[in-house]
């Protein structure tokens, strides 16, 4: 151990830009990204669940307005829905003065917004097609056992959906994880702002970058593994044994 | 009318897909411990025939009597409809259906599949249903499939599991929509004897089926229809062995 | 009419701007992702890791990163490369790594990798008879590829494309923070100094979606041309 310690001080010791310091900006913009992927990604899984089933239904006036959200949210850059909603609070008239606006005036919370939106729209696109492909005959016998419309979607159709919908949604993790860095368009310290903020006093592109670069390698491969187990572990079912 | 309803009755039911009638007035009335068997060529509209009396079909006309009890429709914009969904959902409880495909839920294990119903439809005790679903799963010889999912299973498992699942709602009526026909050869005959042995126990039974030789010893009725109507109808020997109709000859004609 | 300030000319350039960068990333993309496909079902060991190696690591790195990464870099690497051709060859050459060109660089090499993985799945869908004939009536490998292999692999590449497409569409938006001057960086300027950000932000995601569904429309008829012969376009 107290070899390993003097081995990093002395690897530290001979460059200039990864010192203690540096590493911890990356250090807590690497929390920062986290929480914004991990709270984004969640509070939107919640949303998504009601959406998809929304716009699964058959009445048009509850089909539609989902359709043109996802539609939207879908269709246009994530960074517009930012500066969208950054902005849009920034110059809301009179927001200063409410107490909203110590949730606000952060712009974590902004972010935090348009990457909800933004990855609610996906998953309920990602959900509404494991629903829209569950086997009709299953539906069948669902209704032929006197299911009810409800029962059917929490006992059958649900259960059978969210592992279908398992390996897409594990490319939308990836995707927002990818995307969260241009929060720091918006002045957010999260891994990539660290990353500029670092290029910007030191004038070293390559170091900075490259080692974020590698940062969000290792994220996205943990997510990937993790994608792959959970993949293993619930779609077993699927499989036919090995004779 | 008897004193004890009977557990299905069917009465002029008509369907139509666009323009074509597929149904053309049917009835059937099955008395209790009745085997009843459909026999046709495909196309014949045996099996929207017995999709109708689940209702999984909605009958243009006709009535529907589940143990006794008629089942209320509706004019809509849409056509005819049922007038109140928790009733077919109360009858739907009384009879089971079992598939040609199977169709057992794939993300549930066997015997989650058998006692899907029970508990969540029913209300019965979870435990009360595994027992009951245990020995279900004994009786049609897959006690040790219990915890296989359906894709880990034959196709003659899987249809003798789902008609596990049907025994555990304890139905009135069983449907059986060409059972045996998406099997292999050599797996049909594990199937047809679960049903000799349903039958055999005083089960009543609806069957669309191929399997001649299953009308002939085990039916109490046979149904042959031809273009959406009741050709010939009677006990087996008289239906199947001296057919009057020229169709129904040819049918039976064995095939080369 | 909605009330522009004036910024409706530049707007409008930007727009040209990012449909620029748009179309000549695409094409970029193309060309890497034919080449990606082809090393990854070389018979060469080396290509093969090659090819998996790019697709990779593009892909698990956040483009805007990648954009940042050779934007500010780029020209650091360029610039090393022409002072070393000058002090030994005396070969004075000077190249720019601006905006433009550092965007369309990273946008064409972050969907050269995903269009790697459509073509070579679309390859490798094309039904090894169809070749096994071609080949039997003397075709020569190039022939081989223009005639049989080309046209039947684009059926199963469209929707792939198309959908790379649209996503890289939306990427374009990322050359903005570099400060090229394309129409979200134009609607960005115009929010904050006019203090309407629904007015211009609004408008300039209804341009995409404008693009998208144009393109949707052209997809679905190129699509219908190449399935030619398959029955229903799937």
């Amino acid at each position: 151990m107290q070899a390993l310690s003097e081995w990093f001080t002395e690897l530290l010791a001979d460059n200039t830009i990864f010192t203690a310091q540096t590493l911890g900006y990356y250090g807590s913009g690497l929390v920062t990204t986290v929480q914004l992927v991990f709270l984004s990604l969640i509070i939107g899984l919640v949303l998504a669940v009601p959406l998809a089933i929304g716009r699964s239904s058959q009445r048009r006036w509850i089909r539609t307005p989902i359709f043109l959200y996802t539609y939207v949210f879908r269709g246009t850059p994530l960074l517009i829905q930012l500066y969208l909603i950054y902005y849009g609070v920034v110059f809301f008239d009179g927001i200063q003065e409410t107490w909203l606006w110590v949730l606000l005036e952060e712009p974590f919370v902004p972010a935090l917004i348009a990457f909800t939106l933004n990855t609610a729209a996906y998953t309920t696109e990602i959900f509404r097609g494991a629903i829209k492909a569950t086997p009709r005959g299953e539906i069948e016998a669902a209704r032929a056992y006197g299911m009810s419309r409800r029962l059917m979607m929490r006992r059958i159709i649900l259960p059978s959906a969210f592992r279908r919908a398992l390996p897409a949604y594990g490319n939308e993790v990836i995707f927002m994880l990818h995307a969260s860095a241009i929060a720091s368009v918006v002045t957010i310290m999260d891994l990539t702002g660290a990353a500029r903020f670092i290029y910007a006093r030191y004038y070293a592109p390559f170091d900075a970058f490259l080692f974020v670069a590698a940062i969000y390698l290792c994220l996205t491969f943990a997510i990937l593994y993790l994608f792959r187990y959970l993949e293993k572990r619930l779609l077993a079912h699927l499989k036919p044994l090995e004779q | 009318m008897a004193a004890t309803p009977l557990p299905l009755e069917v009465r002029n039911i008509t369907k139509r897909f666009g323009e074509t009638e597929v149904l053309k007035g049917l009835s059937l009335q099955a008395h209790k411990g009745d085997v009843i068997t459909l026999i046709g060529a495909s196309g014949s509209g045996k099996s929207t025939f017995l999709r109708c009396m689940n209702l999984l079909e909605q009958p243009n006309e006709g009535e529907l009597l589940v143990h006794g009890e008629e089942i209320q429709f509706k004019q809509t914009r849409h056509g005819r409809e049922p007038a109140d969904w928790n009733q077919v959902v109360r009858m739907r409880a009384k009879l089971s259906m079992v598939f040609q495909s199977f169709n057992l839920w794939a993300h549930m294990t066997l015997l989650e599949n058998v006692i899907e119903a029970p508990v969540h439809v029913l209300g019965k005790s979870k435990k009360e249903a595994i027992e009951h679903a245990r020995a279900l799963l004994e009786r049609v010889g897959l006690a040790d499939r219990a915890d296989y999912y359906p894709a880990q299973m034959s196709g003659g498992q899987q249809q003798r599991g789902a008609i596990a699942r049907a025994l555990a709602m304890d139905p009135e009526v069983m449907l059986f929509d060409e059972p045996t026909s998406a099997l292999d050869p050599e797996l049909v005959g594990d199937v047809l004897k679960v049903m000799r042995d349903l039958a055999d126990e005083g089960r009543t039974m609806i069957v669309v089926t191929h399997e001649m030789a299953f009308a002939r010893d085990v039916s109490t009725q046979v149904l042959y229809l031809h273009q959406g109507i009741v050709e010939e109808a009677g006990p087996p020997a008289e239906v199947l062995d001296t057919p009057r109709s020229e169709r129904l000859k040819q049918f039976l004609a064995p095939k080369h | 009419m909605i009330d522009l300030h004036g910024y409706g000319p530049r707007l409008a350039e930007g727009a040209l701007v990012t449909v620029e960068v748009a179309v000549l990333s695409l094409v970029l993309s193309v060309i890497l992702g034919l080449l990606t496909a082809s090393a990854k079902m070389s018979r060469s060991w080396f290509l093969h890791r090659l090819g998996t190696l790019y697709t990779t690591v593009i892909r698990g790195i956040p483009d805007l990163v990648l954009m940042l990464l050779l934007f500010f870099g780029g020209q650091m690497g360029v610039n090393v490369i022409t002072d070393w051709l000058y002090y030994q060859f005396d070969i004075d050459i000077f190249i720019n790594i601006n905006e433009f060109v550092a965007g369309v660089l990273t946008i064409g090499l972050i969907f050269g990798a995903y269009m790697g993985e459509t073509f070579r799945g679309a390859f490798l869908a094309v039904e090894y008879g169809q070749i096994e004939a071609a080949r039997a009536y003397g075709m020569n490998h190039w022939l081989v590829f223009k005639r049989v292999r080309f046209p039947q692999m684009m059926r199963h590449a469209l929707p792939g494309l198309s959908n790379n497409w649209m996503v890289l569409l939306k990427t374009t938006a990322l050359v903005s923070v570099i400060g090229l001057s394309d129409m979200v960086r134009i609607a960005s300027e115009a929010s904050k100094s006019t203090r309407e950000p629904f007015t211009f932000m609004l408008l300039v995601g209804a341009v995409y979606l404008a693009i998208a569904s144009v393109s949707e429309w052209g997809f679905a008829r190129l699509q219908k041309r190449y399935s030619v012969g398959f029955g229903e376009a799937d």
